[in-house]
């Protein structure tokens, strides 16, 4: 992760700066403050889903990379906004049967993207909603190789 | 930017796609690699929709929609099928770029629009041989 993330900001113009294509357009401009409510429910859906996927890794270890990139796409986002803390997630109970927890597991992110897509298409922020929409990307590209993956 | 702008900046990129899936296309043999003939067959036809929609839009915002090129660059004579491949992988790698920027630059449907086409060409990248990214589409992030 690049480190002009490292420092919390209001969603500031060097945190999800777009690349130099649309950086001919300007320098980007922090997002209004109601963006903030929309980052904090997209985390808290991301600490969800991790949640669902830290039970499941046990089983399955292909579902580390989707826990990998979701801790990374939440700490993108929590760095993004001052004041923002990791919501505290609920206990997550997964079947035993490991095709009826990959299932749970599909739900969760299929939750997650319909979460994450609501975001992308109401923030106020372009760059926000760039950020967004690439979490989006990242979490159809995982749940298609969860769609193949095989209950151990 | 505007977004008149911007739609016009992606069906620029729009054509040069579909000319080159095109081009990958009839250099694939559909009954030697069928499976490959098929998804390159699946990405052509959704890029050809992408772009008339692209056009729609366009004119939509009040503009002229941008006109295709007699015909783009190619990166060399790819004929293996991997080499295939890999060149339509590259096709919707930069494709989820290029929606993104859309994404950025918009609101309402063409957003939504923008939005269901990144993911659908990062879900794509899968049947082409890629994997699975943290930032498809802002490589800068990573």
């Amino acid at each position: 992760m690049g480190s002009a993330l490292a420092a919390p900001l209001v969603l500031a113009a060097c945190d999800i700066d777009p690349p130099a294509r649309e950086s001919s357009s300007g320098p980007a401009t922090a997002p209004p403050p109601e963006d903030a409510d929309l980052v904090a429910s997209v985390v808290a859906e991301l600490a969800r889903a991790e949640a669902v996927l830290a039970e499941a890794a046990t089983r399955s270890a292909a579902l580390g990379a989707v826990r990998t990139a979701h801790a990374a796409h939440r700490e993108l986002l929590i760095g993004a906004v001052e004041g923002a803390e990791l919501p505290a997630s609920e206990p997550v109970h997964l079947p035993d049967d490991p095709e009826r927890a990959l299932s749970v597991v599909r739900r969760s992110e299929r939750r997650l993207q319909r979460a994450v897509r609501e975001g992308c298409t109401a923030a106020a922020s372009g760059d926000l909603a760039r950020v967004l929409a690439s979490i989006a990307a990242s979490t159809a590209q995982h749940s298609a190789a969860l769609s193949s993956e095989v209950a151990p | 930017m505007t977004t008149l702008d911007a739609l016009q900046e992606t069906l620029a990129a729009e054509h040069a796609t579909l000319y080159t899936y095109g081009v990958l296309g009839a250099r694939t043999s559909q009954g030697a690699t069928p499976e490959l003939y098929g998804v390159l067959d699946a990405a052509y036809r959704r890029h050809r929709s992408r772009r008339d929609q692209l056009r729609l839009m366009v004119e939509e915002a009040g503009g002229e929609p941008v006109a295709a090129a007699a015909a783009y660059e190619l990166d060399g004579r790819l004929l293996r099928a991997d080499q295939l491949a890999s060149a339509a992988l590259d096709l919707e790698v930069s494709g989820v770029q290029t929606m993104l920027a859309l994404v950025a630059q918009s609101s309402g449907t063409v957003r939504s629009w923008a939005l269901t086409e990144a993911t659908w060409s990062a879900a794509w990248q899968l049947e082409l041989g890629g994997t699975p990214q943290t930032w498809p589409g802002a490589p800068e992030l990573d």
